[in-house]
């Protein structure tokens, strides 16, 4: 009965954060007669009308002004104006290539339909939150991933990747610690270090919490799930002397980011780091059997193993998902 | 010395010596709460053998 109830109030939970994810991306639109805004490729954005507006209107420049959010006097040089046959969506051309990473605001003066006027509109365009979180994860998993792009992470990568079953352990481990040391510096980076200007003592601050939280799992851990506190073994304690756990928090306090993009940003190291020890393990149990020179054999061809993998990963370089 | 530095020297110190009080308190109390019988006698042999792996 009790545990049904958790189940209850954890679906609840997750279906809240689902839905305060999805509807903090779409607000904003604070005119009626506007439906839809939108990028359009990497020069243009899109505007949908509830009506027909008037050509005369929609094709003058200078009824829109157009600028970055946090830059509210660079406004964006508009070249052309397209509006569609039924007069509904307008696509504004830029000279420069937008950042689509940041929200645009767009003014629209007077808009004309039918001869009326149903006043000024400020509407912001962005990107789909839950794809630009989702980017992200993915950015960190695979584009950007911390062993093969970055080279943080080497030591326990090398030490813990010769068994597929130790390489998958750690990276379990060290897929929970990072999420809760990120969680947790990320709190105290924003509420308690930025306030204070305390944000030169960041790397101690984090490095303090990284085993506070290493220290509390392996408590917890200890008394409430002993058979998998067996199974993480040492490599509980090995996760403190890994760089990337302290990188992510460092990346998290220099980009601002939010907690649901500190969240996604931690997952993904996580589990980039897993994908690399798993792909890692897998060769390397391999190689066991294969016939190495002498002079190659075991950390060695490790290392151009690596290598490979890391040229591999340069395939992923420059792709974007949203 | 330049009292803006001082005052954030001082509140520095107190809010670290904060944070880390707080989270040593809350960790002793959970090495209480989730305490685990040790048997003495594992100590006790492991500390007879060799040790060298």
């Amino acid at each position: 009965m009790a545990r049904l109830r958790r189940i209850t109030y954890l679906t609840l939970g997750f279906l809240l954060l689902a839905y305060l994810l999805v509807f903090s991306g779409c607000a904003g639109s604070q005119n009626r007669f506007i439906k839809k805004t939108s990028f359009r490729g990497t020069h243009s954005i899109l505007i949908t009308f509830a009506g027909p507006v008037d050509e005369e209107w929609a094709t003058k420049a200078s009824n829109y002004r157009v600028y970055e959010k946090p830059d509210p006097d660079i406004v964006l040089k508009i070249s052309t104006i397209e509006l569609s046959t039924n007069r509904q969506t307008v696509i504004l051309h830029f000279e420069e290539p937008l950042n689509q990473n940041q929200p645009h605001m767009v003014t629209m003066r007077g808009i004309m339909t039918e001869g009326k006027s149903v006043g000024t509109a400020i509407v912001k365009v962005r990107k789909l939150y839950l794809g630009y979180l989702f980017s992200i994860l993915i950015g960190a998993m695979l584009v950007q991933n911390f062993v093969f792009t970055k080279y943080l992470g080497l030591c326990v990568f090398f030490g813990t990747s010769q068994k597929r079953s130790t390489a998958v352990g750690m990276g379990v481990t060290f897929t929970i610690v990072i999420v809760a040391s990120a969680m947790m510096s990320w709190f105290l980076y924003q509420f308690f270090l930025k306030p204070f200007h305390l944000d030169f003592l960041q790397i101690i601050v984090f490095i303090g919490l990284v085993s506070l939280s290493v220290q509390a799992v392996d408590t917890i851990l200890r008394k409430v799930n002993p058979m998998l506190f067996k199974a993480f073994g040492v490599y509980l304690v090995l996760v403190i002397a890994n760089c990337i756990i302290l990188a992510v928090p460092l990346i998290l306090a220099d980009n601002e980011y939010n907690a649901a993009e500190s969240l996604m940003l931690a997952l993904g190291a996580g589990l980039g780091f897993l994908i690399a020890l798993f792909l890692m393990s897998s060769v390397r149990e391999r190689l066991e059997l294969a016939n190495v020179p002498p002079t190659y054999r075991g950390l060695p061809i490790a290392f151009v193993v690596a290598g490979l993998f890391a040229l591999a990963f340069l395939g992923f370089s420059g792709m974007s998902i949203f | 010395m330049d009292p803006t530095l001082i005052k954030l020297a001082i509140g520095g110190i107190v809010l670290l010596g904060c944070i880390g009080l707080f989270f040593g308190i809350g960790l002793a109390l959970a090495a209480h709460k989730f305490a685990v019988k040790a048997n003495p006698k594992v100590e006790a042999v492991l500390e007879v053998l060799a040790g060298a792996q």
